[in-house]
Formats: C-alpha cells, structure tokens, sequence
C-alpha cells in the first residue's frame, strides 16, 4: 500500500480579500431572497493533481515560482485541506517547511529545542536523551543558554533544522532547508539528509530550486507548473524537461524585448534588419545543437557610404557576461559598402557553448579608426540544446560555458 | 467533546511547553515579572473598595475587599482566558502556516497560561484571608471543580471567537468592551445575595422578579462567582439554584462552539 496517496487534488483561492462582513451579510440577503450571490472567480492553485508515493521513494518536486509546489506540501503536512480530491498519509510527517517556524526569540536555545520538539510532537524523554546531539550539530554549544534572539539569522536556522531532522518520522517533508548557513553547515545538512535518505530508508518529499541537488539526491521527481503535475518520472527526463522549460520562458520574454530594440546605438548611417540561424542543412532554426554546425546571417539595410567597415559578433549569457568576441578585421574582405541591403555570413563550426540560453551582440565599426557607427548587444536569443547530456551536470551556471573537444583514455 | 479530552492527553506536553513559553516571553526582560499577573485584580479590588465607602453595598459581615478579591479571581481569570483564547489563533499565524496539530490547543494553552496566574492570586487571597482571620471550610474542595467550570465556559466563548477572529478581526476589537460590560452583569462588585434579596426576597420587579433573577443567573460567572465566595466564606457548599441556568445554557452552546471550531479550522492556514 502507498504511503502517500494524492487523489485528483484540487486547491482554489479566492483572489483578492475576503469577504467583509457587510459583503456576507448583503450575500445572506440575496440568498434568502433567491437572488444569486457575487462570487469572485477562483484561482486554481493545484488542478487535478494525482499521484501515489511507496515507502523509501525520495521525491522531488520541481518547478517555477508559484507551480504550486508549497501548496502541495501543506497538503501533505495537513496544514491545507483540499477543495476537491483526497490526500492520503500512512505514517506520521516531519514538515521542515521553513525550520524555524516555531522559534520563539525570547527563549533561549535550550528552552526552544524542547518547545520545537513539543510542537513536531517529540516526545519529551526521547529529547532528553538526543538534547546534546542537537546542541552539538547545531555547532552552538556556548550559546544554548542564550536567548534566541540574540543569535545570528545562520545560528537560528541551524538550530531549527537540528530539532527537525531528529525527529523520527515516516515521512520528511523538506522545503528549500538545504540553503541553510554557511558552506560548511550545507555540507552538513546534506549528509544528514542523505543518511536519512539512504540509511534509514526514510520516504522524503524534497521542494528546490537547486535542480542538480534534487537529480542527486531523489530517485523520482515530479514536474509542477501552474498547478497542473506536468510530469512525473526519472530525475533526468524530468530535470531536462524542466531546464527546457524555463529556457523557453527566458527566450520568450527576451524574444518580446529584442523588438523593443532599446539596446541599439546607432548612427543611423547602417540598420539591422535581421539576424537568422542555420543549422548544417541550411534550415533556418532557433536553437543550436551542442557541437554541431550553425550559421549566422546578418541582414544590414546601409543608408550612407561606409568605407572600411569591420563587423564584431559576440556571445553573451543572459546575465551580461561576455564568452566570445570575433571580429572580421583581416578576415573580410571589404572597402566599402555602398547605400542598399548587405548580407553578412557568419558560420561557427562546432558550436562549443554548453546547453543553455544565450544572446547576440554585433557591432560596426569604420575605417582605421574604428568609428563606431552599430552597436547592439541582446539581440537574438539562441537556445543550445543536447539531447544526450544530462543537463544538471552540464548546466552552464555551474559547469562553465564552454565545451573542449576532448578525448578520454585510460593509461594503466 | 471525548475528543477534546483525547486531544488534551495526547498534547499535555505540548500545551504545557506553549504555555510555559508565553509565560516566559510575558514576564521575562520585566523588573517585577509575575506580579503584574496579579495586579490586575489587586486595583479593582482598591477601585471597589473605594467606590463602595461612597455608594454603600451591603456586603453581610465578610471584610468588603476579602470578598470582592475572591469575586475577581474567577472573575479576572475567566475574562482574560476568554480574551487570550479568541485571540490565540490569529497571533500564532506562523504556525498555523507552517505546521499541524489539532488548532484546539491554542485556545487551550490560553487557558493553562491564565491558571498560572491564577494560582499566584489564589495564594494572595490566602496571604488576606489569613490577615482578616477567615479560615476556609471543608467546602472549599469545590474550588477545583469551580475553577474547571469557568474554564469550560471561557472556551465555550473561546472556540466560537477564536474561529470567527480569524475570518474577521471585528471580534477580538468587540469581546473585551462585551466583556467589561458583562462585570456589571456578574457579581463582582457586589454579592449574588443582594441580588437574591432584591428580586426573591423583596420582589422589587413585582412579577417579573422570579424571571429576572434566572435571566441574571443565565450569566454562569453569577454562580461561579457565588459559590466562589459561599465556599470559601459562608462555610456552605454553591448554590445549585444560581448555577443551574447558566450551566444549562452552557452545555447546550459548547459542542456547537467546538463543532464550529473544528469545522473552520480546515481553512485556517488558507485566511489567517
């Protein structure tokens, strides 16, 4: 039998206050008098969310701000009742929902672990007996009989995560506690929670951000977006699917802010009319595969004779950081542009940037002296994509950007 | 209602640590700490005093301020536990948020949070008590069940306000004013056995006067408060005649003020 059973749950909110007390009473009214009542409309929070969780499974849940993943757990946790469909627990939950949320300021630590213990429901004699194992993992020894109040924000929270994760619960709920503290107590959180995973065989339900933590650590991962359970499967398919995911989004929003062209400097002697993709077969494309082919045409509509013109065509990530700069000093040809339409070509082999989102700058430059008379960064958002790696190892942000083409052997 | 005292078992360590951390929290970075638990029914008891030595209430032969002080005890306990416990739940929003227990323990360590206070006014009673020479009788055993009375009437009052507060504020802003009117209902500035003696003994109301003396007693801190005094004083157990009506009325309330309790909860993490 599962130990968790989630039954075409639905949650809705009222959007907006609630209603005042001379809102219910004129709706008492019309009620009694058989006029309907103005119903605000809801908001779905969960829609028709199902699934079932056996003992031991360790599951993530992913998704973007507002997908419903904390709703889902206050579900779980009780906390939230649904408004339509059913939600099963067998065995008794530890939320970590936020560690801490029962700390009082004025009492001291010692005080506040036996209010935390009373409050998940610790019995009081099996917190006796693990209270110096708590105070010590908490690493606070020469403040537990200081109020909390007194404490730094990183000595709260350790604390708080300390009382919950010695709890012995069937069931842990964890959401985003691993950001807790330093490097150095992170570490240690991790290893606590994967000994409660792996050793213990503790069933965890595990809400982050940090998707390569939840590709590590669960066996299954659940894909949330605005209420609906998009998927549910194997870490890597689901963490790939969510990479895309957001990466569409990113690309949406710069594709309706790329028409607003406010990043362009220009002289007006030379327009970009458009910029477009190619992969190998010459179909034109918006995304690039890892390592393959692609080219770049450059549309200009020239409007004034430039003499001399050098072009630059560089990569950017979405946060500004230049990777690569190429300019065609040297490497084109060209002593003058005469007023018209002018095709730029620019072909990359092997395209070497990782999986991820990334934009174009371009810049013309004239003569000897580099006047310039085109520069714009931002452009044309190109999304890298690799079908055969998986992204949370190879992601850009934590990975590097760029790929080598290397080759592995082994010399024994 | 076999539920509740199942949920109170099961919970008694947690009520106690809540109350013991409102306790602490109250009284902690304070010079006089819990004694201003206590100050409370000291200056009405001083107030009473007073306004009496102008007004005159016949009182019987029990030393006014004695008498006035034992009719605050119950008194000042139950308003303040009722006020406590509808505000309970709001002011512990995080952890409604953030974590589940059954909601009736915030109501109810609202209460075990005023019984601290009250012991420590009970023990002045008995420093005045010994002052004024007045020895308890046998009677006074009562006292535990009296006090256990008045509670289950503040969390009559409690369960409904404390749900309501949560959907609208209006109620903990109304309770105390209803509150501090309902003292001019209850005898606390004078004795039940005026009232007794005005309406049953005199008729002062003509024929009304039966009817009104059990719409006053309908009110349960009139035998509270009554057999607070009778057994303390009077060496004579309550009055079952001046506790009846209110107790009625209460046993008929609390099951649909805790079912009501119980029913808005689902949806307190949602409002609150």
């Amino acid at each position: 039998m599962s130990i968790i059973e989630v039954k075409h749950l639905t949650k809705e909110y009222q959007l907006g206050h609630i209603a005042s007390l001379k809102e219910t009473a004129l709706n008492g009214l019309r009620l009694l008098t058989g006029k309907g009542t103005h119903k605000k409309e809801p908001f779905k929070a969960l829609d028709d969310v199902h699934f079932s969780i056996e003992e031991g499974e360790v599951v993530g849940i992913i998704g973007h701000n507002g997908a419903g993943k904390s709703t889902l757990l206050k579900h779980l946790a009780n906390i939230s009742k649904p408004t339509k469909g059913q939600v099963i627990v067998r065995g008794n939950v530890a939320p970590l929902i936020e560690v801490g949320a029962g700390v009082s300021p004025e009492l001291t630590g010692r005080e506040n672990i036996f209010l935390n213990a009373a409050i998940l429901g610790i019995p009081k004699k099996t917190i006796m007996q693990k209270l110096d194992e708590i105070i010590d993992f908490a690493e606070i020894e020469e403040f537990i009989d200081t109020p909390v109040k007194r404490y730094s924000s990183g000595m709260t929270v350790k604390l708080g995560f300390s009382i919950a994760t010695s709890m012995d619960a069937d069931i842990l709920i964890v959401d985003e506690v691993l950001a807790v503290g330093d490097l150095a107590f992170q570490r240690k959180c991790f290893d606590r929670m994967e000994s409660l995973i792996k050793k213990q065989g503790k069933t965890v339900l595990l809400v982050s951000h940090n998707i390569r933590q939840v590709e590590h650590l669960c066996s299954r991962v659940l894909l949330m977006d605005h209420g609906h359970l998009l998927m549910d499967g194997d870490p890597k398919t689901v963490c790939n699917q969510f990479y895309s995911l957001s990466e569409r989004q990113i690309k949406n929003t710069q594709d309706s802010n790329s028409k607003l062209r406010q990043n362009v400097l220009s002289s007006n002697d030379i327009d970009l009319v458009s910029i477009e993709a190619f992969d190998g077969q010459g179909l034109a494309t918006s995304s690039v595969q890892y390592f393959e082919d692609v080219e770049f045409r450059l549309t200009f509509n020239v409007k004034n004779r430039l003499p001399k013109p050098v072009f630059g065509f560089g990569f950017h990530t979405t946060d500004m950081l230049y990777l690569a700069t190429m300019q065609s000093i040297n490497a084109l040809e060209c002593e003058e542009l005469m007023p018209g339409t002018h095709q730029v070509q620019f072909k990359v082999s092997r395209f070497p940037f990782l999986p991820g989102i990334y934009s174009i700058r371009i810049g013309v430059v004239l003569g000897e002296f580099f006047h310039p008379v085109f520069y714009a960064e931002n452009l044309f958002p190109i999304q890298v994509t690799a079908p055969n790696i998986s992204r949370s190892i190879n992601s850009g942000s934590n990975e590097g950007f760029i790929g080598l083409d290397v080759t592995w052997s082994l010399i024994s | 209602m076999l539920q509740v005292a199942k949920n109170i078992y099961q919970y008694r360590e947690l009520i106690s640590e809540l109350a013991w951390k409102n306790i602490i929290v109250r009284y902690k970075q304070s010079y006089l700490g819990i004694v201003w638990a206590v100050l409370k029914p000291l200056m009405l008891m001083l107030i009473f005093t007073l306004v009496r030595s102008f007004v005159g209430i016949e009182t019987g032969d029990i030393p006014y301020p004695v008498l006035t002080f034992a009719a605050l005890i119950p008194w000042v306990f139950f308003q303040e536990s009722t006020s406590e416990g509808v505000i309970s739940v709001t002011s512990n929003a995080p952890l409604i948020k953030k974590i589940y227990f059954p909601r009736e323990v915030f109501p109810l360590t609202a209460m075990a949070t005023k019984l601290v206070e009250l012991v420590i006014s009970l023990a002045i009673l008995a420093i005045m008590m010994a002052y004024y020479h007045l020895l308890p009788s046998i009677y006074a055993l009562w006292i535990p069940a009296i006090i256990a009375y008045a509670m289950i009437v503040a969390l009559t009052i409690s369960f409904f306000g404390a749900a309501l507060n949560v959907y609208y504020r209006d109620i903990a802003q109304a309770l105390p004013v209803g509150l501090s009117l309902l003292m001019y209902g209850s005898p606390v500035m004078y004795p039940l056995a005026l009232v007794h003696k005005k309406l049953i003994v005199e008729q002062a109301a003509g024929e009304w006067s039966n009817t009104l003396y059990t719409i006053y007693t309908l009110n349960p801190l009139a035998g509270i408060i009554d057999s607070f005094q009778r057994v303390l004083f009077k060496n004579l157990p309550p009055d079952f005649n001046a506790l009846y009506p209110g107790a009625i009325l209460i046993v008929a309330i609390l099951p649909f003020s805790y079912l009501f309790f119980k029913r808005a909860e689902n949806w307190f993490a949602d409002v609150i």
